[in-house]
């Protein structure tokens, strides 16, 4: 029963932006790409966290739905819709490649292919530069100049919360159930006769098609997206969303995205010593909150709460 | 051509055997994988640079002592502790790149300039073979290699080096003859971080050194180190000199552009299909 308190919370909160769509400017574009990370980050809570499942490649799948929208649009002169979906039905299936092709390998070494799939994937964008505009990136009107910034928006935060809804109910369901028992003991699971690697195939799949798609909204909401867009540090604070926000509770990859995203700009005149700052509260979390911020923050509200509401002694003397 | 190619290569791979080799020996005694040593190494890069208008050799000592000391008291007060509580590698991955952050974050803060060049003696010309080049590239062979041969003589014919040996195989038999399991860490890692720091002077006297260098340096020794079987010192060193070819081929061949992606892949297709490395590994990951 909490579980469902804690995702309709969660969903309402996620709503909340929608009260100063009115209101336009820095404060409205701002909080439209803290919901485009947000995507990626619950795309990381499910497929890291709650499937265990030690992917690093999130910003390989969301580049895929970016470029892919653009070169499908511009250069094939596709629709728009149909070329957001395919972009996303390709970053589900490289998804399910990297799965597959590292199914031999074990743990850290898929880590490290993922990885290192980061790493090569704006270098590859660089060398095909002709296309994809390597550090100069590719510009692109989409959904911004068909709808309107206001339009788009609105549709951000929507979709924003039906991805996090589908994550919801998909870990509410049976394949969520394996894919927990998958990430607590993997041997075990397969032990007991269920077939662990298609539930991890459909978990890459998933994944994959979900923060490719998130890729596809985030160039039509920037308009713009480069090879340094997508670099190897994006993947990384991909998955520190869920990681510093908490990936143990429902509403964590939400702090997590403010912190990741809303840090940097609200300490913009400070941007030199800004690394120090991240390095630093990256490490204090992981080993003195290693379940992450909202926990933590829920247990200090808990107690001030404690402190404030009056005992009943307090209430007694009242009453009298 | 070809043979340019192969000194070039050599030259490259030897260099980059350096950060392998910290990332080797760590791993190969701590059991932990370090991906900040790279970062590290160029901040004792930067600080060689500071201190190069005052005497050399100063410099020199400055920054890879630094780096040694750094990687010394950075092991018992963060990452042993970490060990003990059972962290896994993809813990340690994340909690080295956060140390790397902050280096960067201090080569970026305390230094005035983002990108130097370190201006060492250049040792004349070498002619081998019909093929020239500066005296230099061939002294940062030769130390790699030497480096290396060191190493394994340490670990071979003295009493500290058996404790490394003692430790990296058995920890709680270690333990229990009375080798300061801690202490050996400690050393690793320092050791570690010393030698991503030479390698990161060699790097900035040869090319140049940025903020951005350290994590080039860093992730490269470190995939570098699988593919010759992460804790395998002479794996890491034959894969060192074989990605060194492989770089300078494909940038001859199919230019600088191309040189990372092939490098990237051929390393994907490598942890795909052997994944403990061409030499195998002596400790699993």
């Amino acid at each position: 029963m909490k579980d469902r308190y804690e995702k309709i919370g969660t969903l309402l909160i996620l709503l909340l932006p929608l009260t100063f769509v009115i209101k336009g400017g820095y404060l409205q574009w701002i909080t439209g790409y803290v919901y485009l990370f947000l995507i990626q980050g619950y795309v990381a809570w499910f497929l890291f966290f709650k499937s265990g499942q030690p992917f690093f490649g999130y910003s390989v799948t969301m580049a895929l739905g970016a470029y892919g929208t653009i070169v499908l649009t511009e250069m094939f002169h596709w629709p728009l819709l149909p070329s957001m979906f395919f972009s996303a039905v390709l970053a589900s299936v490289i998804g399910m490649a990297v799965f597959l092709s590292t199914s031999r390998a074990r743990g850290f070494y898929v880590s490290m292919a993922s990885f290192l799939l980061a790493i090569l994937f704006p270098k590859l964008i660089e060398a095909l530069q002709p296309i994809t505009g390597g550090r100069s990136g590719l510009y692109f009107g989409g959904l911004q100049v068909m709808i309107g910034p206001k339009p788009l928006f609105l549709a951000i935060i929507s979709l924003t919360v039906v991805i996090v809804a589908v994550f919801f109910w998909i870990m509410g369901t049976k394949t969520g159930k394996i894919l927990t028992l998958i990430s607590e003991n993997d041997e075990l699971t397969q032990a007991v006769g269920i077939n662990t690697f298609k539930y991890k195939t459909l978990a890459y799949g998933i994944a994959g098609f979900l923060s490719g798609f998130g890729g596809a909204l985030y160039v039509n909401y920037t308009g713009f997206v480069s090879s340094v867009d997508i670099e190897v540090f994006t993947t990384l604070y991909i998955v520190f969303i869920p990681l510093i926000g908490g990936s143990r509770v429902f509403y964590g990859p939400i702090l997590g995205a403010l912190f990741v995203i809303l840090v940097p700009e609200l300490f913009v005149s400070v941007e030199r010593y800004l690394r120090i700052f991240f390095g630093l509260i990256f490490i204090l979390v992981m080993v003195l909150l290693p379940d992450g911020l909202a926990p933590n923050i829920e247990k200090l509200l808990r107690r001030i709460y404690s402190l404030l509401k009056p005992s009943e002694q307090e209430k007694a003397i009242v009453r009298e | 051509m070809i043979l340019n190619g192969v000194i070039t290569g050599l030259i490259m791979g030897g260099i980059l055997s350096l950060p392998v080799l910290g990332v080797a020996v760590i791993y190969g005694i701590t059991g932990i994988p370090n991906f900040a040593i790279g970062v590290i190494g160029v901040f004792g890069g930067f600080l060689t640079w500071y201190f190069l208008s005052y005497n050399l050799g100063m410099a020199i000592l400055i920054g890879i002592g630094s780096c040694f000391a750094i990687g010394y008291i950075l092991q018992p007060i963060l990452l042993t502790p970490i060990s003990e509580r059972g962290g896994d590698s993809t813990l340690f991955f994340i909690i080295t790149v956060s140390l790397g952050f902050i280096f960067e974050g201090l080569t970026r803060a305390i230094f005035p300039r983002p990108s130097i060049s370190l201006a060492l003696p250049r040792m004349g010309r070498l002619s081998i073979a019909g093929v020239t080049a500066e005296g230099f590239k061939f002294f940062a062979l030769l130390f790699a290699l030497g480096t290396l041969v060191i190493i394994r003589m340490l670990e071979e014919h003295t009493e500290a080096g058996k404790s490394w040996l003692a430790t990296s195989q058995n920890l709680k038999l270690a333990k229990l003859i009375g080798i300061n399991t801690n202490h050996v860490f400690s050393i690793a890692s320092g050791m570690g971080c010393a030698l991503g720091c030479v390698g990161a002077i060699f790097w900035g006297s040869l090319y140049n050194l940025n903020l951005m260098s350290g994590w080039d340096l860093g992730f490269l020794g470190f995939i570098i180190a699988v593919v010759g079987g992460i804790g395998n010192i002479w794996g890491g060193m034959i894969s060192a000199l074989i990605i060194g070819m492989v770089m300078s081929f494909s940038g001859y061949l199919l230019g600088g552009m191309w040189q990372s992606v092939i490098l990237y892949a051929i390393v994907i297709l490598v942890l795909i299909i052997a994944p403990r490395g061409i030499l195998g590994s002596e400790r699993s990951l």
